[in-house]
């Protein structure tokens, strides 16, 4: 489904991405993990569109990405959310979500003016989901809040909830519990295996906590230096011994 | 009754400059885009609608919906070099091409008449009514201004007045949710546009008389006062700020004629004064007089 | 005109955009914001050096001396009691921007308080031209790239030679870094705010020598000032050295030229000669920044 050849990237004399080539399937869970500083969060970058490859090729469905913009790569249904959370200071979290929606009548400004009666119907309904959305996330009360005030923790879920709004088929989430308490943790986790099971979508997360990598993904990736260092699934990884040393042998 | 014609002509000026505010607060409120040559918008409206009436008789009518179109377009314009690029860039690009349209008003003789400006602009409905005639404005300035602020509130409420708020607190973030953000920006552009160049084409057949004096960098700085006084993101926080800014420009003009200090030195104090209260209420009170409403949604569904 | 008058113009108004420039593109590479009060400080400078000089009777060269001194205390002073109150409070460095415009709007009328609107000119000894390669020259020319020439040499000595310099460039290496250690980079930045202003103060004095001196002269140069900046990849001192000879050179170059062959399509339609009128010579560096941004946003010297 998503399918990376020979990707480089350099900031500078830094290479942070180095030749990395992998693939992702449909309806699955996949990991990358690796050392601070290691590319992950440019590959991430990379394949969504937000900075610009300097080498290599990006498939997505059977489509060439990486040359499109952030917003059309997302039209494809692949998006992906931060390491360090966004959240719009003076928009509320239910406004969040509506931000999130999909093919809104209203956001061509002549059918704001001009088709009343359709901009409303396509906001009841988005409404409706976003609320049902934030109740299965535990996250309803506070959808007057403003995203800004939120914690750490509920940044991150507000954000996963903006992604279940987009419906998209494959979602890249960057360190989705780092820095966020237990329940939080589970809320997110719980969400997550919940969407895939509805739309049987695919993710590619980041993540530094091995628990959760073993608990959810079939396949994990490892980067080290911006290459790819080893790939397998939780098990495999955690026994060899290029991981360990580069990587778990720190902790 | 100077009196009373001093107090139709301040309600004018308001409604010209709420519209004017009303502009750059889409712009600068909603969408985060700065923009330091506003000016230029309330110009090209002006000077269009001016010379396609005078110079090639059209209605007034179309003068105005022309004016409004030209603005617009420069806005688009404006928007495409510097759509991807940070609000710094759009600063120094906007204020610059404030400068460029204003000196093309006072080289292009042929056309613009330079610096002696466009004389005799012709009024609506100038024969029927004349009496009145300034009662008569007033309403009709009125009257826009409240179609207006219908419109801008039904936008910015709007999905589309949410992608302005998402770009201007979490670009990336917008872009992440697959908003076209460049288009979005090119469209703003060109609305400020259209509702500032109705500013200026009002402004010109009130007037009767505008220059290229009439369109120096001071009138930016103007709105940008009534939109940081009054607040920003939030189209009644434009007004109220047109309304205080301009009663503090027009009567200090007033009282200037008592004070025997000269009308440069009036102004310069008027100017500081200007100036620190942006500076002042960027510092003390950032979300202006009326500040931005939280949108919440009752629960309906 | 002369190719050597032309070069020598150019150089001499790059040279003045240049000690403005540098101080702009340092502050935006420190603090991150576009500061609009810039050149309006350059401005307010040149008055007070004017005021020393032909009213106190002050020598010229101490007068602008002090000026730059005077009006870099200024700089720390704001800083003291504006500017960093809003970086304590995390405020944004768009806030920070609008926050100059205002100021600049103030200082500006300030001036035009003090000084009133009429035009002022520095009281300059008119002596013969001299003649260098067919171009002319005054001897407050001469004087004007001398000068130029020994507060570039100044800067760079200062950025790599003392304990302010290293800091200075240690802080735009890695900001994380450096707002760990607060206490130390505030005093940095007071610094840079005192050499931004006095150069900035010494570039706006020669402008005004050499041309007049209004309390808009500041508004006036904030575009060509910004432009020298950001062709030379904003945040970055050559750079603005280099964009503003740049922006210098084709002023005078485009403000020369006959446009005329150009248009007659090889001699199909007779247009004579088209020169740009004068009254469009400040728009020239606003094309220049279009083109820049449109072509490089990040300048010549600077990365894509
Ligand atoms: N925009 C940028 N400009 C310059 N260098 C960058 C940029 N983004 C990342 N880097 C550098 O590239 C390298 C890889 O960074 P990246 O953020 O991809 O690492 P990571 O694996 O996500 O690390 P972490 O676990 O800390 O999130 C780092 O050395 C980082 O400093
Ligand atoms: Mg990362």
């Amino acid at each position: 489904m998503l399918k990376i050849e020979n990707i480089e990237k350099s900031f500078g004399q830094l290479k942070a991405v180095n030749g990395v080539s992998l693939e992702i399937e449909k309806d699955d869970i996949f990991g990358l993990i690796g050392p601070n500083g290691s590319g992950k969060s440019t590959l991430f970058n990379i394949i969504s569109g937000f900075y610009r490859k300097d080498k290599g090729e990006i498939y997505f469905d059977g489509e060439r990405i990486d040359d499109l913009l952030p917003n059309q790569i997302v039209e494809r249904g692949l998006c992906r959310t931060f390491q360090v959370s966004r959240a719009p200071e003076r928009m509320t979290v239910l406004e969040n979500m509506l931000l999130a929606a999909k093919n809104q009548v209203g956001e061509n400004p002549l059918n704001a003016l001009l088709k009343r009666p359709m901009v409303e119907r396509s906001r009841k309904k988005n409404l409706k989901k976003a609320k049902e959305l934030l109740s299965e996330l535990d996250l309803f009360h506070l959808k007057d809040e403003y995203s800004g005030n939120l914690s750490g923790g509920q940044k991150k879920l507000l954000a996963l909830g903006r992604i279940f709004m987009l419906e998209p088929k494959m979602v890249l989430l960057d360190e989705p519990t780092a820095g966020v308490n237990p329940t939080l943790t589970n809320n997110i986790l719980k969400g997550m295996q919940n969407l895939r099971e509805k739309t049987e979508n695919s993710f590619f997360i980041v993540e530094h906590d091995m628990g959760v990598i073993s608990d959810v993904c079939r396949k994990v990736f490892v980067l080290n230096s911006g290459e790819i260092l080893a790939e397998g699934s939780p098990e495999e990884i955690q026994q060899n011994d290029k991981v360990l040393d580069a990587y778990l042998g720190r902790n | 009754m100077p009196i009373a014609n001093f107090t139709i002509y301040l309600f004018t000026m308001f409604g010209i400059y709420a519209l004017f505010a009303m502009s750059l607060n889409l712009q600068v409120g909603y969408a985060g885009l700065v923009n330091f040559g506003q000016v230029a918008f309330f110009a090209l409206g002006a000077y269009t609608s001016a010379l396609l009436v005078v110079k090639a008789g059209l209605p007034i009518a179309v003068g105005i919906i022309a004016g409004m179109l030209a603005s617009g377009f420069f806005g688009c314009l404006l928007a495409w070099p510097t759509k991807s690029l940070k609000s710094d860039y759009w600063a120094i690009t906007t204020l610059a091409a404030g400068e460029v349209i204003r000196l093309f008003a006072l080289n292009e003789k042929w056309l613009t008449e330079g610096p002696f400006g466009v004389m005799n602009i012709p009024q609506p409905l100038e024969g029927l009514i004349d009496k009145y005639y300034n009662i008569f404005y007033f309403i009709f300035v009125l009257i826009v201004v409240a179609v207006v602020y219908m419109l801008l509130s039904m936008l910015t409420d709007s999905p589309f007045g949410r992608n302005l708020k998402a770009i201007r607190d979490a670009e990336d973030l917008s872009k992440s949710l697959g908003k076209n953000t460049q288009k979005i920006k090119v469209q703003v552009m060109a609305i400020g546009g259209l509702v500032a160049g109705l500013a200026g084409a009002i402004f010109a057949h009130y007037m009767v008389y505008i220059s290229p004096e009439n369109f120096r960098p001071l009138e930016t700085f103007l709105i940008w006062g009534m939109i940081i006084v009054g607040g920003r993101a939030n189209n009644r926080g434009a007004i109220l700020g047109a309304v205080v800014i301009q009663t503090f420009y027009v009567s200090t003009r007033f009282v200037g004629n008592y004070v025997p200090i000269g009308s440069d030195l009036m102004s310069a104090a008027r100017m500081i004064v200007i100036g620190l209260l942006m500076v002042s209420f960027l510092i003390f009170r950032p979300e202006g007089l009326l500040r931005e409403r939280k949108k919440t949604y009752p629960d309906e569904v | 005109m002369e190719i050597s008058q032309i070069i020598v113009n150019s150089l001499i108004r790059g040279a003045e955009l240049s000690l403005l420039a540098i101080g702009l593109t340092m502050v935006y590479d420190i603090l991150g914001f576009a500061n609009f009060a810039h050149t309006e400080f350059a401005a307010f400078g040149a008055f007070l050096g004017f005021t020393f000089n032909s009213l106190l009777g002050i020598n010229l060269l101490l007068s602008v001396v002090l000026a730059a001194l005077l009006t870099g205390l200024i700089g720390i002073l704001l800083d003291l009691s504006i500017f960093e109150k809003l970086r304590a409070r995390n405020a944004k460095t768009l806030t920070m921007m609008i926050i100059t415009m205002g100021m600049g709007i103030a200082i500006r009328n300030i001036s035009r308080l003090i000084w009133t609107s009429s035009t002022k000119n520095f009281p300059m000894p008119l002596l013969q031209p001299l003649k260098i390669l067919g171009a002319r020259i005054t001897r407050v020319q001469l004087g004007i790239l001398f000068i130029a020439a020994i507060s570039m040499v100044a800067f760079h000595l200062l950025l790599h030679h003392t304990k302010f310099g290293k800091a200075l460039r240690a802080i735009s290496d890695n900001k994380e870094l450096a707002r760990a250690s607060a206490i130390d980079s505030a005093k940095m930045v007071q610094w840079m705010w005192f050499v931004a202003y006095s150069y900035a103060v010494i570039g706006g004095t020669m402008l005004a020598i050499e041309h007049l001196l209004y309390p808009r002269l500041g508004f006036d140069i904030i575009i060509p000032v910004f432009c020298a900046a950001i062709l030379g990849g904003i945040g970055n001192p050559y750079g603005a050295v280099l964009g503003a000879l740049t922006l210098g050179f084709a002023e005078n170059v485009i403000i020369s030229l006959d446009f005329g062959p150009l248009f007659s399509l090889g001699g199909l339609f007779d247009v004579g000669s088209l020169q740009l009128s004068t009254g469009y010579k400040p728009a020239i560096s606003f094309m220049i920044l279009i083109l820049v941004l449109l072509i490089k946003p990040t300048g010549i010297l600077g990365e894509n």
